[in-house]
């Protein structure tokens, strides 16, 4: 569903994003985890095609997004950390844009705003001008835009920022059930405690590279099998330069699989 | 809210989801105007409902602005008329001015547009939201590019439009003439406006490309190309000022105005012809002329948006991806002098200090600012520097004085569009950020004082210098040039006074565009009252200072001359103190009771 293949993306002399080879297969939830400035921001506008690599290439449900994407952009929802909503239309509006933005029809686009009024719950202020929502509302909003023409890859960058418990509650138990549906969804986080609960799989990031590639269930293991928390694991594998020999020779400690893996 | 009432433009059959339908190109124009109609709509419904009072202001200042301007123009046409008296040297004259004035005009809309286009595209959040939708490269850069065009052209249409409505009345123009103004104007912007928005994106796209030394040599390159450009314009005159010699002299210098294929003498000559109603030298009666340079001008017009329609395709989003990861061009410089300089001014608060030090570091690392910044006062300084050259006689210095002035009124102009363009938006520009200003331990009013102090200090500096070089060069008695500094130092902290406070006064939090801020109705406002105030300010000083030189060579000056100077210069205070405390008043008040 989303494939990279060796894609690298440079800053001037920075390296963003190295030679990052990955799949995610149709229906998972993948969670992106890293630190500021590893590289999960960069590799979202990739995928979303507002970048391109520096060289490899990124395919999306077998379209080629680095050639330009638009078809690729017809099957992703995207939400990005501060979403963009134009200030002078109401929510009902700008749901209404982006319904004929990706094809719906009239009967459908009704149908699917009430449908997303219900389920985000933005009854209250859905016909009010979208510069007097809280960042929680946009949010939703964006949620709401992003999920309108059910698309087959969901993109999120840091989605349960501003958000209130029962919001919170609301996009987990939606991605999941979407993945069950069948979409693939791409999320980037700082958040551990929700990718542990949510994700299928996780990649944990650091300066560009891909240190950490595995399930939620080899991530428990990797867990027990050395006494760590969840917390402490990823601060190994994200740890800074000064303390790359304790982090090393804590990773050195986890199984093979534990280690970085890029999949063929 | 019924579903009809809210019905967009578009129906599509319905499709399976899996195979989400392509819009078509014409349905993408239909959906992006329809939102730009419901944001007018909205924002016109908002102002109508709380700020009619100020709407109405800013429509009636604005409608008198445009009337002052247009019976500015009659009167020039007819003194134009009446000092030349020939009727064949008038029109040839007219079109002299014409062609000149919209030469100029098309090199400011190709460099604004350019500029604007630059913001739209490359900067904006709404270009990075519709570059992740499906919608097309192409559709995003025309959707950019009519705003850029109308954001680049209102100040053309405000002061053009009086002009060439005055001319059509002074040449008792038949109908069509007024009919074709808007399309001929129309037309017009748009060439100099798509080559802009070419321009902009094959710069970009080649950025990244290029190695900076190769930029900078470019650059040097084309400041001497432009250099010897003025020079060639304005070398020595042969003749006295003003006489025939002299006005041969300057049209046949400014023949270059009347080459063939700029646009800008499509259009004087279309609206020349139009004004008329006669039989051209081909054998055409003059409405047919007119209109077929309204087809050249329409055609070029079609051709380039064609043009920047079919490069924004091929190229903008790949130069919008190497422009936001070339980090090698955004390193800033650490300590710059003339931060160092700010903070160790005395007199001032740290707080304050550091304050303008934050406002000088964004408006240093803003291409968009200070690029059109130096170009406008770097054409000043160009035409300054060589206004000697026009050779005028000691006989002429009531016209050397009220060249000086008119200079001055010139500076005065252009930095008024300056600071309702980057100073009149500043407050609002803080936007998200504002709650980091209203958190800081310093009181509200030393925000607004240092925005002031920033806007004042960097106006001042530039615009003194100027017209000190314009005195120098038009060799003016030292008392006019005390005069004209104390004027510009009016004009500089009243300007500054009038955007600040009126910025203060009038926010626009939530909009991230400057040139959107200052095109609404508050930076509308604070244009129309800085022209007034420039006007009101240097009549006040210019028009003694002008009898005071006239009678010098008197033998006995009118007690009256010296008296009203000095009552003049005072009431010009005057006035600039009311200008910068009254504005200054207001924000200060608004932004003490501001909730972010």
């Amino acid at each position: 569903m989303i494939e990279f293949d060796h894609v690298t993306r440079r800053y001037g002399d920075k390296v963003a994003v190295s030679e990052l080879t990955l799949e995610i297969p149709r229906g998972e939830l993948f969670a992106f985890l890293g630190p500021n400035g590893a590289g999960k921001t960069t590799t979202i506008k990739l995928i979303v095609g507002l970048l391109r690599p520096s060289s490899g290439s990124i395919r999306l449900c077998g379209h080629d997004v680095t050639g330009g994407g638009r078809a690729a952009n017809r099957l992703l929802g995207y939400v990005p950390d501060v979403p963009y909503l134009y200030d002078k239309l109401t929510g009902r509006e700008f749901l209404q844009f982006i319904a004929e933005m990706y094809g719906l029809d009239r009967r459908a686009t009704t149908e699917k705003i009430a449908e997303q009024v219900d389920t985000f719950g933005l009854h209250d202020f859905v016909d009010d001008l979208t510069e007097s929502y809280s960042h929680g509302m946009k949010q939703r909003l964006a949620f709401a835009a992003a999920l309108l023409h059910d698309p087959k890859v969901l993109v999120i960058d840091e989605p349960m920022v501003g958000l209130d418990p029962r919001s919170v509650r609301l996009i987990k138990d939606l991605l999941r059930a979407k993945s069950a549906a069948g979409q693939t969804t791409f999320m980037s986080t700082h958040l551990l405690a929700i990718a542990e609960e949510i994700a299928d799989r996780v990649g944990i990031v650091d300066q560009g590279q891909l240190k950490f590639l595995g399930t939620i269930d080899q991530l428990r293991e990797a867990l027990s099998s050395n006494e760590q928390s969840l917390e402490q694991l990823y601060l190994s594998f994200t740890a800074a330069p000064a303390d790359a020999d304790a982090s090393s020779t804590r990773a050195d400690a986890l199984p093979a699989w534990a280690q970085q893996e890029p999949i063929e | 809210m019924s579903d009809a009432a809210q019905a967009l433009p578009i129906s599509l059959p319905h499709q399976a989801p899996d195979e989400p339908p392509e819009l078509s190109y014409n349905a993408e124009a239909r959906l992006l105007w329809w939102v730009r109609g419901r944001t007018v709509a909205a924002s016109l419904n908002q102002v109508l409902a709380t700020a009619r009072l100020r709407a109405s202001l800013v429509v009636v200042l604005s409608v008198l602005f445009w009337y002052g301007l247009f019976r500015l123009f009659v009167g020039g046409f007819d003194f134009l008329h009446l000092a030349i008296g020939h009727d064949a040297t008038y029109d040839q004259t007219v079109q002299a001015i014409y062609n000149v004035f919209f030469a100029s005009l098309m090199m400011m809309l190709l460099l604004s547009s350019g500029i604007i286009l630059y913001g739209g595209l490359y900067c904006s959040d709404e270009a990075e939201f519709l570059l992740t939708t499906p919608i097309r490269p192409e559709r995003i850069v025309l959707h950019k590019f009519q705003e850029a065009i109308v954001f680049s052209s209102w100040g053309f249409l405000l002061l053009g439009s009086p002009m060439l409505v005055a001319y059509g009345l002074h040449a008792n123009a038949p109908w069509y003439y007024f009919a074709l103004l808007p399309v001929f104007m129309g037309a017009f912007v748009y060439i100099p406006g798509g080559a802009g928005a070419i321009i902009c994106m094959v710069f970009i796209h080649q950025l990244a490309r290029m190695k900076r030394h190769f930029v900078v040599l470019t650059s040097l390159a084309v400041g001497v190309a432009t250099l010897l450009f003025g020079w060639s314009l304005l070398g020595r005159t042969e003749g006295d000022l003003l006489t025939p010699v002299w006005f041969q002299e300057m049209l046949s210098r400014l023949q270059f105005s009347e080459h063939r294929f700029l646009p800008s003498w499509w259009l004087s000559a279309g609206l020349l012809e139009a004004a008329h109603n006669r039989t051209t030298p081909a054998g055409r009666a003059s409405w047919a002329e007119s209109l077929l340079f309204l087809s050249l001008l329409i055609s070029n017009a079609l051709f380039f948006r064609v043009l920047a329609v079919a490069v924004g395709a091929r190229i903008y989003r790949a130069s919008y991806s190497e422009l936001r990861t070339d980090r090698t061009r955004r390193q800033p410089r650490p300590g710059f002098w003339l931060d160092r300089l700010v903070m160790k001014l005395p007199l001032l608060a740290a707080p304050m200090r550091l304050l303008i030090v934050k406002d000088l570091r964004l408006f240093r690392r803003d291409p968009v600012q200070w690029s059109q910044f130096l170009i406008f006062f770097g054409l000043l300084t160009l035409y300054f520097a060589n206004i000697r050259r026009f050779s005028y006689d000691v006989n002429y210095t009531a016209w050397v004085n009220m060249i000086s002035f008119l200079n001055l009124a010139v500076v005065g102009l252009i930095l008024s569009t300056f600071t309702t363009r980057f100073i009149f938006p500043m407050l609002s520009l803080e936007g998200r950020r504002f709650w980091i200003l209203c958190m800081l331990p310093v009181r509200r009013e030393a925000i607004l004082w240092s925005k002031f102090l920033f806007a004042a200090a960097g106006a001042t500096l530039p615009c003194c210098g100027l017209i000190l070089l314009s005195d120098l060069m038009l060799g003016i008695s030292s008392l006019v040039l005390v005069i004209h500094q104390l004027t510009c130092v009016l004009l500089c902290v009243g300007l500054a006074g009038i955007a600040v406070g009126l910025g203060a006064k009038m926010p626009d939090l939530r909009e991230e565009s400057p040139s959107k801020i200052a095109a609404g109705f508050g930076g509308t406002l604070s244009l129309v009252v800085s022209a007034f105030y420039i006007i009101v300010v240097v009549l006040l000083t210019a028009l003694p200072s002008h009898f005071y030189v006239a009678t010098e060579q008197l033998d006995v000056r009118p007690a009256w001359v010296p008296a009203w100077l000095i009552a003049g210069t005072l009431a010009a205070c005057a006035v600039g103190a009311v200008a910068t405390v009254v504005p200054m008043r207001m924000g200060l008040s608004a932004f003490r009771k501001l909730e972010f």
